[in-house]
């Protein structure tokens, strides 16, 4: 008995593994349930559901995006602060004192950015292949929470390197808070609810009346745990409803 | 031409760029087998994926997945080792950069800004555009066209959407970033964007073209019922149209779900009307409100 | 799937490889092309190591040629002698016996330690216990414990003493080995040292350098790649391996570890990936590097006062150009603030000048004058006229022009005056015709042409008291009578006159009013009241008149604002806030040559701008902009700060002229003696310092010299004489005898200084040294005589010593002797070393040097 053999027939090597490699139909369905990174995946899929040209590959480009994403971010977390003081120098400090650390960056960026654009070309086709239509309606409203979430990730990641282009893409974006109706200072009847600059939406937002530290802490803290979190649960919710409402769309049904 | 090449290749713009080629490449991959489907259609043959069988997901389906994140990854790591991020000057409150962009997917929000008052650019429409979204499918009732490209089963739907997402989102987006420099000024790519760049515009309130001060009360009456009526027919109008056809897209749809259909679709097109108002006959105002402004 | 299996593998392993391929781009990228120091601190070893084997090899030669080498050997054959002796049977045998009981001893003192400690251990915890309880019990086993203490003690004081008499029998047999060894060791001690220094040379490894500094943020990481910057080698002109020029300046003064490197060149000193990046040469980084003579803008951030700072001579230069043009008068510059103006009063400028010289002077200063401080502002003839009609109107009512012909001259007066005017040394500060003026910065008027320029009358009243008319005039107040002053006045008329002036209103032609209203106008837009005291127009010279006229409410002088743009941080403004208009593509978009480029030509940016030209050569632009640009708004912690003069000067609650007082006080500022000596951080180093005065000069001479300032020096480096004798007109004294007092008083209670002894220290000499001798004979021995002159031999470097013994006082001298930079870092004398006894005798031998009665 070889070294490999005997390797595979102890009982830590099949705990692990549980099946061997011969290449029966049982042993390809346990492949993809036995298997926790897998067992999102139906055993057996329609055959037009493979073709590229009919799914883009975008959703699952958008899963791999994101855990591009989450993992330089993880990584990137090691090396910043989350106050003004700092992290403008911390950004600095990645491109020239950590190893690897510009490369980890422009990742995160790039991923980010190609996420945005991915999601949205997701929705385009679900859309162009009518997929949204029943059963699916319910999954087609998880993907926009989710496309909405996507770019509020970016956007909250957008202010965190404390740059010019950072923080004044910040100020326009949450000047617009200001305008809403009823809440926001600026906003219609607001002065009906004696809203001001120090308690209406974009107040609540910022942490502020201006973009300071406390918006830098908010935008960090939705930025790493709170988005992340809830974008997580909502395509596990995605993933799981494609699978019961009967996988990838197809004319057949 | 250098002036284009500088804002083309600005780092964060080479996601844009490859945005554009990718929704045109997309756009027109879409219709093409939408094309093709409507034909075999036509024709009665089957199109692909009608009556396929089941495979299995290992490996096919994984093979794939891996492939293309292989792909994307190498994409990406290249991408990160030619073009490094963006880092400007350290933050500082007071001096404003000009233009002040926002993160290039919101442009199309801050070009709409030029149209409408914050709150409506910058609040209801995204608010709208979200619900929008969400209450497609329960909207659109039209069976058919569910799981393949087809254009001629929806042309609607697809018509429509296209509009909005092409039209109002993407094209904003790509002006927001290309062509509006200092100022919210508009130029053009070959043009250098010069800061002190002066344009007046004279523009005025829609009920002051014919003389009537939209400040006054009459202006805020014709003001108001412009905007009610433009909503008042638009709902109407089709469903007279409709009723009278005695059309079945209306008895499924149900009274509520038309009005939403129908004000959600009004609203979208508002924008296109707004630009051509504020842009050919320099309107800036439809009705001005001691409270607010369209 | 089955028609994809045949290429996917080939897929597989193409995007395998293209990801292989990627991530070793990825590393090198990482650790090559992102790293550039260290190739930089590889090749900066390598020149380093080189040198170092080069001293190396040096050493040892002179090791081998000056016989140290024989003296190793012998040493080295000593040694052997005394090893082989050691390594005998029978010493070996002996050596080793003793080294048995050696080990013996060493186990019992051991063991005697820990008996110690336990017995100690026992004892502390007893005494706690009695402590606690107060039982009888414990205070018995204290007792019982302490003794044992004492009993281990001296059994181990009595092995300590066996081991002591052991080893000095091991060393009796290993004999002088050891003293041997140590020599040798001495004798290498410096070829040794060196290559140690190698090796550890080559042992370095590559790293970041960085200095940090927290209370700044910053982190300069500049020394990575410039390794060499503080070394005591030269070894290379190559950059980055140079060493900072001057190092004795500016690094003896702020140390790398302590000030990092951008703290005054600027640039990004975190960088590390590439010299652009790091030396700020990029896009978004608004402090690129400041090289050479520019880097003197960052001495501003910290020091006060940059005038007479060494290292800092370039925008030294700057700083006395801004007070020569007075920049401060339009713009609102750091430091300047309290400057006056810098143009003399106009409320009654009418009664003074000719009115066609006033237009001309308007239009183009420089046909006057050439080297004329008021710029050109390009008015046209009718510009230049109305705003002279505007300053004559305050006075009269026409526009009136004088003109002296010879006729008009009393010849015998204009003789009498030449004398005058010699005596009174009125070319130290006025030029007149390219003569004269040396004390160039008291920037008084040019004299060539001013009898065509004013009138006698207020020529006349003006000498009699400048004050009136001008009250901040530098000008001293002569005590002439009214003949001595009409005949010096007839004497500058008759002398200085331009024969090419021509007058167009010698018949008076009244002044139109609305002529008067324009002039008023453009006076108020172009701000010459910035320079010049104007009637009715004293509030307006700290606020724009723009913002007035825009309504805006300026309450209480809290938004003062010059009519020029502020520069109180001009070092920071952003560049895309400047404004380059009708230049934008001429020259860079940098501050520097903003900056600049307004100085050349004010008005290049646009047309309708309203700054004067004051043609400044490029020789000037440069330092200006140096320090215009140092006025930055980065705040620094206080322990940088070093306060200016009149900082500190204004913390400890001391006005501006608080050190004169009393009738000292009055008597300066009628003869100003501030105009060319110092006091302390006031007036200026034309005439000596006078901070010490007191202490320095004998008082005797001092009378002597105010009556009669009669010192030998070049004519117009001469003392002015003030007052000339009402008698017969002949020159006999100087200020009036109560004013000399005034002097006196002043010099005794304000100029002395504590460290200067009033007699020299009593020596006890050995026998009867003539001490007068020995002082003569030291100051041969020295070459004093190189630059001092005595009667008619010596140098002239130094000031003469002729008579030195009726000028000094003997403390002075002394303490003088002992360190000639005491009193004035910048003086040339070397510094001897003197010790206190050849100083008692050179003093001894200096006082005695006086004018024979």
């Amino acid at each position: 008995m070889s070294m490999l053999d005997r390797i595979k027939k102890s009982v830590i090597w099949k705990s692990i593994f549980r099946r061997d490699y011969k290449n029966t139909p049982r042993n390809r369905a346990l492949a993809i349930f036995g298997n926790i990174f897998m067992h999102l995946h139906p055993v057996k899929v329609r055959e037009s559901a493979l073709k590229l040209r009919f799914t883009w590959g975008m959703g699952g480009i958008s899963l791999f995006s994101f855990i591009i994403l989450t993992v330089t971010g993880f990584l990137l977390m090691f090396y910043y602060h989350p106050s003004v003081e700092k992290a403008y120098w911390d950004i600095k400090d990645l491109e020239f004192q950590v190893p690897y650390g510009i490369f980890l960056r422009n990742l995160h960026r790039w991923a980010g950015h190609f996420m945005v654009i991915v999601v949205w070309l997701h929705m385009f086709r679900v859309f162009m292949t009518g997929s949204y239509k029943s059963p699916r309606q319910f999954n087609w409203a998880i993907g926009v929470i989710l496309l909405v979430l996507t770019m509020l990730l970016s956007f909250t990641g957008y202010l965190l390197p404390w740059d010019q282009l950072g923080y004044w893409a910040i100020v326009v974006g949450t000047n617009m808070a200001a305008g809403t109706p009823l809440l926001g200072f600026e906003g219609p009847f607001s002065e009906y609810l004696g809203i001001t600059p120090y308690n209406d939406v974009r107040f609540a937002i910022l942490g502020g009346s201006t973009v300071g530290g406390n918006a830098l802490l908010r935008s960090y803290v939705w930025h790493c745990v709170v988005l992340p979190l809830v974008a997580v649960v909502l395509m596990a919710v995605h993933f799981w409803r494609v699978r019961k409402d009967g996988g990838i769309s197809g004319p057949h049904s | 031409m250098s002036p284009f090449i500088e804002i083309i290749s600005a780092p964060d713009n080479i996601a844009i760029v490859m945005m554009i080629l990718m929704v045109i490449f997309f756009t027109v991959w879409a219709f093409l087998q939408a094309f093709r489907n409507d034909a075999m259609r036509r024709k009665g043959e089957r199109i692909e994926g009608e009556g396929d069988g089941k495979t299995d997901s290992w490996k096919p389906l994984v093979r794939i997945e891996f492939v293309i994140a292989l792909i994307v990854f190498i994409g990406l790591t290249f991408w990160s080792l030619v073009v490094d991020a963006p880092l400007e000057e350290l933050a500082s409150p007071t001096l404003t950069p000009n233009p002040a962009k926002a993160p290039w997917y919101f442009l199309g929000l801050q070009e709409m800004l030029v149209y409408f008052d914050p709150w409506i650019a910058g609040v209801v429409l995204p608010t709208l555009i979200i619900i929008g979204l969400i209450a497609i499918p329960y909207i659109d009732n039209n069976p058919k066209g569910n799981g393949y490209y087809t254009f001629a089963e929806r042309k609607w739907a697809i018509l429509i959407f296209c509009f909005g997402f092409l039209a109002l989102w993407i094209l904003l987006i790509v002006i927001g970033v290309f062509f509006r420099g200092p100022g919210w000024l508009w130029f053009w790519p070959w043009e250098a964007w010069d800061h002190h760049r002066v344009i007046y515009e004279g523009t005025t309130d829609l009920t002051n073209l014919v003389g009537i001060d939209s400040r006054s009360g009459l202006g805020f009456f014709i003001g108001g019922g412009l905007v009610t009526f433009y909503y008042a027919l638009g709902m109407l109008l089709p469903y007279l149209y409709w009723k009278k056809r005695n059309s079945e897209f209306l008895k499924d749809l149900g009274v509520l779900p038309y009005v939403t259909i129908s004000f959600l679709f009004w609203t979208m097109l508002a924008l296109p009307i707004k630009m051509f108002l504020r842009l050919v006959l320099l309107v800036k105002y439809v009705w001005v409100t001691p409270w607010f402004n369209i | 799937m089955k028609q994809k299996s045949s290429y996917t593998p080939l897929l597989f392993a193409f995007l395998s490889l293209l990801l292989l391929g990627l991530t070793f781009w990825v590393i090198w990228k990482d650790e090559v092309q992102l790293r550039p120091w260290k190739s930089y601190q590889q090749e900066y070893k390598e020149l380093k190591g080189k040198k170092l084997q080069e001293e190396y090899d040096r050493a040892k030669k002179e090791f081998d040629s000056n016989g140290n080498a024989r003296k190793l050997e012998s040493l080295q054959a000593k040694l052997k002698a005394e090893e082989d002796f050691f390594n005998s049977r029978e010493v070996q045998e002996k050596y080793k016996k003793l080294r048995g009981q050696l080990d013996i001893i060493g186990s019992s003192l051991a063991q005697n330690q820990k008996k110690l400690q336990e017995t100690r251990g026992r004892f502390l915890e007893a005494e706690y216990l009695y402590i606690r309880d107060q039982k009888e019990h414990d205070k018995k086993v204290m007792q019982r414990l302490q003794g044992g203490i004492e009993e281990l003690k001296k059994s181990r004081d009595a092995l300590l003493e066996r081991k002591k008499g052991i080893e000095e029998n091991i060393d009796e047999l290993t004999g002088d080995a050891e003293a041997i060894r140590a020599e040798i060791m001495s004798l290498h001690k410096g070829l040794d040292e060196k290559l140690a220094a190698i090796k550890s040379n080559e042992r370095t490894s590559p790293e970041i350098g960085q200095i940090h500094i927290s209370d700044v943020g910053k982190a300069d990481r500049c020394i990575s790649c410039h390794a060499g910057i503080e070394s005591s080698y030269r070894l290379s002109e190559k950059q980055p391996f140079t060493r900072h020029p001057a190092s004795f300046v500016f690094l003896e003064n702020h140390p790398v570890s302590e000030y990092g490197c951008t703290f005054c060149h600027h640039g990004q000193g975190r960088a590390t990936t590439s010299p652009d990046k790091a030396h700020g040469w990029v896009d978004h980084w608004t402090e690129p590097m400041l090289r050479g003579s520019m880097t003197q803008s960052s001495c501003i951030s910290c020091h006060g006062d940059i005038e007479g700072l060494r290292g800092a001579e370039f925008i030294s230069k700057g700083s006395k150009l801004i007070k020569k043009y007075g920049c401060y008068g339009c713009h609102m510059i750091p430091g300047y603030e309290k400057l006056r103006e810098i143009g003399p009063v106009l409320a009654e400028v009418g009664t003074k000048v000719n009115y066609s010289w006033a237009v001309n002077w308007l239009q183009d200063p420089k046909t006057y004058y050439e080297a004329a401080r008021m710029p050109k502002f390009f008015f046209s003839q009718e510009e230049a006229e109305s705003i002279t009609d505007y300053l004559f109107s305050m006075t009269g009512t026409t526009r009136h022009d004088t003109l002296y012909t010879d006729d008009d001259i009393d010849w015998d007066l204009a003789e009498k005056g030449k004398a005058i005017w010699r005596q009174s040394r009125c070319n130290i500060c006025h030029t007149t015709n390219g003569k004269g003026g040396n004390h160039t910065e008291i920037h008084a008027p040019d004299l060539t042409k001013v009898g065509s320029k004013v009138t006698k009358e207020w020529l006349f009243n003006w000498i009699r008291d400048p004050k009136k008319y001008f009250p901040e005039t530098k000008m001293p107040r002569y005590r002439f009578n009214d003949q001595e002053l009409a005949a010096l006045v007839e004497y500058v008329v008759s002398e200085f006159q331009d024969w090419d002036f021509e007058p167009g209103y010698e018949e008076p032609v009244p002044i139109k009013a609305e002529s008067i209203e324009k002039g008023k106008a453009l006076v108020e837009k172009y701000g010459c009241f910035g320079c010049h005291k104007l009637k009715g127009m004293e509030e307006m010279q700290d606020i724009a008149p723009q913002l007035r006229s825009a309504g805006v409410n300026v309450a209480g002088g809290e938004t003062s604002e010059k009519i020029g743009a502020e520069l109180s941080s001009i070092g920071s403004k952003p560049v895309e806030l400047l404004d380059f208009g009708k230049m934008k593509d001429s020259i860079p978009h940098d501050r520097l040559s903003y900056v600049k480029q307004k100085l050349r030509d004010p008005r290049s940016y646009r047309d309708d701008l309203r700054m004067p030209d004051y043609r400044l050569s490029e020789e000037e632009i440069g330092p200006v902009a140096s320090v215009l640009l140092g006025f930055t708004d980065v705040s620094l912690p206080v322990r940088f700060i070093i306060p200016s003069y009149a900082e500190i000067e204004e913390l400890e609650g001391e006005s501006d002229r608080h050190i004169l007082s009393g009738d000292f006080e009055k008597l300066e500022a009628d003869v100003k003696c501030l105009n060319c000596h110092k006091i302390g951080n006031h007036g200026y180093n034309y005439a000596p310092d006078l901070a010490i005065a007191g202490s320095k000069l004998q008082e005797g001479w001092v009378r002597k010299f105010l009556k009669q300032p009669d010192i030998i020096r070049p004519m117009l480096k001469q003392m002015p004489r003030f007052n000339l004798d009402k008698q017969d007109g002949m020159i006999q004294g100087n200020l009036a005898d109560s004013e000399i007092e005034t002097v006196m008083k002043f010099f005794r209670s304000d100029l002395v200084s504590d460290d200067i002894p009033v007699s020299l220290p009593e020596l006890v000499d050995n026998g009867a040294v003539d001490r007068v001798l020995e002082g003569k004979r030291l100051y041969d021995k020295k070459g004093c005589v190189a630059c001092h002159q005595i009667g008619n031999a010596g140098g002239s470097v130094g000031p003469n010593l002729s008579f030195v013994g009726d000028r000094l006082t003997a403390g002075f001298v002394f303490k003088y002797l002992e360190d000639p930079q005491r009193y004035n870092p910048e003086n040339v004398e070397p510094n001897l070393g003197l010790t206190e006894r050849e100083r008692v005798y050179l003093t001894r031998y200096l006082m005695s040097l006086k004018q024979e009665e």
